[in-house]
């Protein structure tokens, strides 16, 4: 599903974000990508949404050749994947369902279908009961779970979650890990989260990709937060 | 297609929202659509009357080349045609034989010269000279004078072509102000449009997100763009209809004379305003096409 063959990252001002990163990741795996900050985890979100181009190397998701694409066929691309950031990035002027909507309105389907698709994931992210509400009357986990609702809601290939659960307390974080499970069961979706959050990782056990200035320092089967002295 | 037609409530929507939002930028951009479209307005008032103006007086226009006192056969008339007729712009000699002559002679000068008719005609043959472009009608009679065969050439209506030219000119000078007015509008609507661009960045950035295309994304700015332009030719549309019906009736269809007739109210000022209309719009999504293609492919 995804594949990442001698990619290197380098940005105009000379820092190398990413270093000969080579990686696999298979259809319905669930993976974690840990490290600290600056090690580059967001960068390599960004090659596979499209966002960035890398300097040298392959990124293959769902057989695109994602650095190849032309600007004009980005768009089309990323229906292919979903993409959650850690501020949670609601439009404040729509409810709930409106926001979940807006996704599928701006992909051009048609009413009844978005309709119906919305109520399946209001059911998936628990928000049924939130359908009518603001963002600013939702709770952060909440936020976040229509964030998560929105990105699904095309039913993508592959979730993209950078740091999900960063602005969020123990137990909430631990109910937006519980949504990823699902949605990684139930829709056979292909995830990758980055996260911070050490405890999550070592209570969700997970194949564990770890970062460090660019570099993949770890590929662990079982993961488990990566602990040093 | 079919997507694209589903859509265009939600794209009606955003676009009159931004509108409102931004009214004062809206308000300015549609002012200078404004400007353009009345200068445009009389451009095409001039531009269609002076066209008007040059086929009904191409006949008035005319040289008047008088033969020499030896011209009279057929054979030399025929050859004086021809020679006339071979000078460059010259469209072409219409024969005014003495007889003839003396006729407009006695209409112009009065009766008391028709004792002339007959054996005792003083006159010349003569021909009447018309040329393709009334701006070069004094090299053409001098061309015509220099013929042996001419002993003069005289010519009317200077003053006529004088004030075509004239018309003319300005008519050029203002197509100069349209274009860079038409510059400054497409300016104030591409800003206009990329303030509503910045105010709805978060919007955008959700669309790009969730693989909203190019065009969908352009879609709502470029309806934006095109109402500023038809808000900008509104007034010029009103003004043209009303500012040409007035002038034509107070003068009575006419300048000076019926050779300067002015172009019928129906159809000339409801192409006008068909002209106004377009341009606005072509205006407004020009200046929208342009903001909006250059913050997409800023970003990937
Ligand atoms: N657009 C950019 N231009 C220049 N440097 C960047 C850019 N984006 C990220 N970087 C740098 O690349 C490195 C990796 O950044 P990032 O991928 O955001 O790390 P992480 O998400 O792991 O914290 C950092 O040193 C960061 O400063
Ligand atoms: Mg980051």
């Amino acid at each position: 599903m995804i594949l990442l063959e001698n990619v290197s990252k380098s940005f105009k001002n000379g820092v190398h974000a990413l270093r000969d990163v080579n990686l696999y990741i298979e259809e319905g795996e669930f993976v974690y990508i840990i490290g600290p900050t600056g090690s580059g985890k967001s960068t390599l979100i960004k090659l596979l949404d499209g966002e960035l181009i890398p300097s040298s190397g392959r990124v293959v998701v769902a057989g695109t050749d994602v650095g190849k694409l032309r600007h004009s066929k980005v768009p089309l691309y990323r229906r292919n994947i979903g993409v959650v950031f850690q501020d949670f990035r609601l439009l404040p002027e729509l409810t709930v369902f409106e926001n979940i909507a807006f996704a599928l309105q701006v992909i051009g389907l048609d009413k009844v279908t978005i309709r119906r698709r919305v109520r399946e994931i209001l059911e998936l992210v628990s928000l049924e009961d939130k359908a009518k509400s603001f963002p600013r009357e939702l709770s952060g986990g909440q936020q976040q779970r229509a964030t998560i609702g929105r990105a699904i809601a095309n039913s993508p290939r592959v979730l993209i979650a950078d740091e999900p659960t960063g602005n969020l307390d123990p137990e909430k974080s631990q109910e937006i890990m519980e949504l990823l499970e699902k949605i990684n069961q139930e829709e056979n979706t292909t995830i990758l989260m980055v996260t911070h959050d050490s405890n999550l990782v070592d209570m969700n056990k997970k194949r564990t990709i770890a970062l460090e200035e660019g570099y993949i320092v770890a590929d662990i089967q079982k993961g488990g937060y990566i602990h040093h002295d | 297609m079919i997507q694209f037609f589903k859509s265009i409530p939600f794209h009606m929507r955003s676009a009159v929202k931004s509108l409102v939002r931004h009214l004062v930028m809206t308000l300015s951009a549609a002012s200078a659509v404004m400007v353009t479209l009345v200068l445009l307005a009389a451009f095409l008032m001039i531009a269609g009357n002076v066209s008007g103006f040059t086929n009904h007086i191409e006949d008035d226009i005319r040289i008047h080349a008088v033969l020499g006192e030896d011209i009279v056969s057929e054979e030399q008339l025929q050859t004086a045609k021809a020679e006339i007729e071979a000078i460059e712009g010259v469209k072409e000699a219409e024969l005014s034989s003495k007889e003839n002559e003396l006729k407009l002679w006695i209409a112009e000068k009065g009766e008391i010269f028709s004792i002339y008719e007959g054996e005792n005609n003083p006159l010349h043959n003569a021909f009447f000279v018309s040329v393709n472009d009334p701006d070069n009608i004094a090299a053409i009679s001098e061309d015509i004078i220099s013929l042996d065969i001419v002993d003069d050439a005289m010519y009317g209506g200077n003053s006529i072509s004088q004030l075509i030219s004239m018309l003319n000119t300005v008519r050029s000078g203002i197509i100069i102000f349209v274009g860079l007015l038409g510059f400054l509008a497409i300016f104030l609507i591409s800003n206009t449009i990329k303030m509503g661009i910045y105010a709805r960045t978060n919007e955008i950035s959700i669309m790009r997100n969730v693989g909203a295309t190019n065009s969908f994304i352009k879609t709502p700015f470029m309806i934006e763009g095109m109402i500023i332009g038809l808000l900008g030719s509104v007034l010029p549309c009103i003004g043209a209809y009303f500012g040409y019906s007035y002038l034509y009736k107070a003068m009575g269809g006419q300048l000076f004379s019926n050779v300067f007739a002015f172009q019928p109210i129906n159809p000339f000022v409801f192409e006008i305003i068909g002209i106004l209309v377009i341009t606005g719009m072509l205006v407004g999504i020009l200046g929208s096409f342009l903001s909006t293609t250059k913050y997409l492919h800023w970003k990937r």
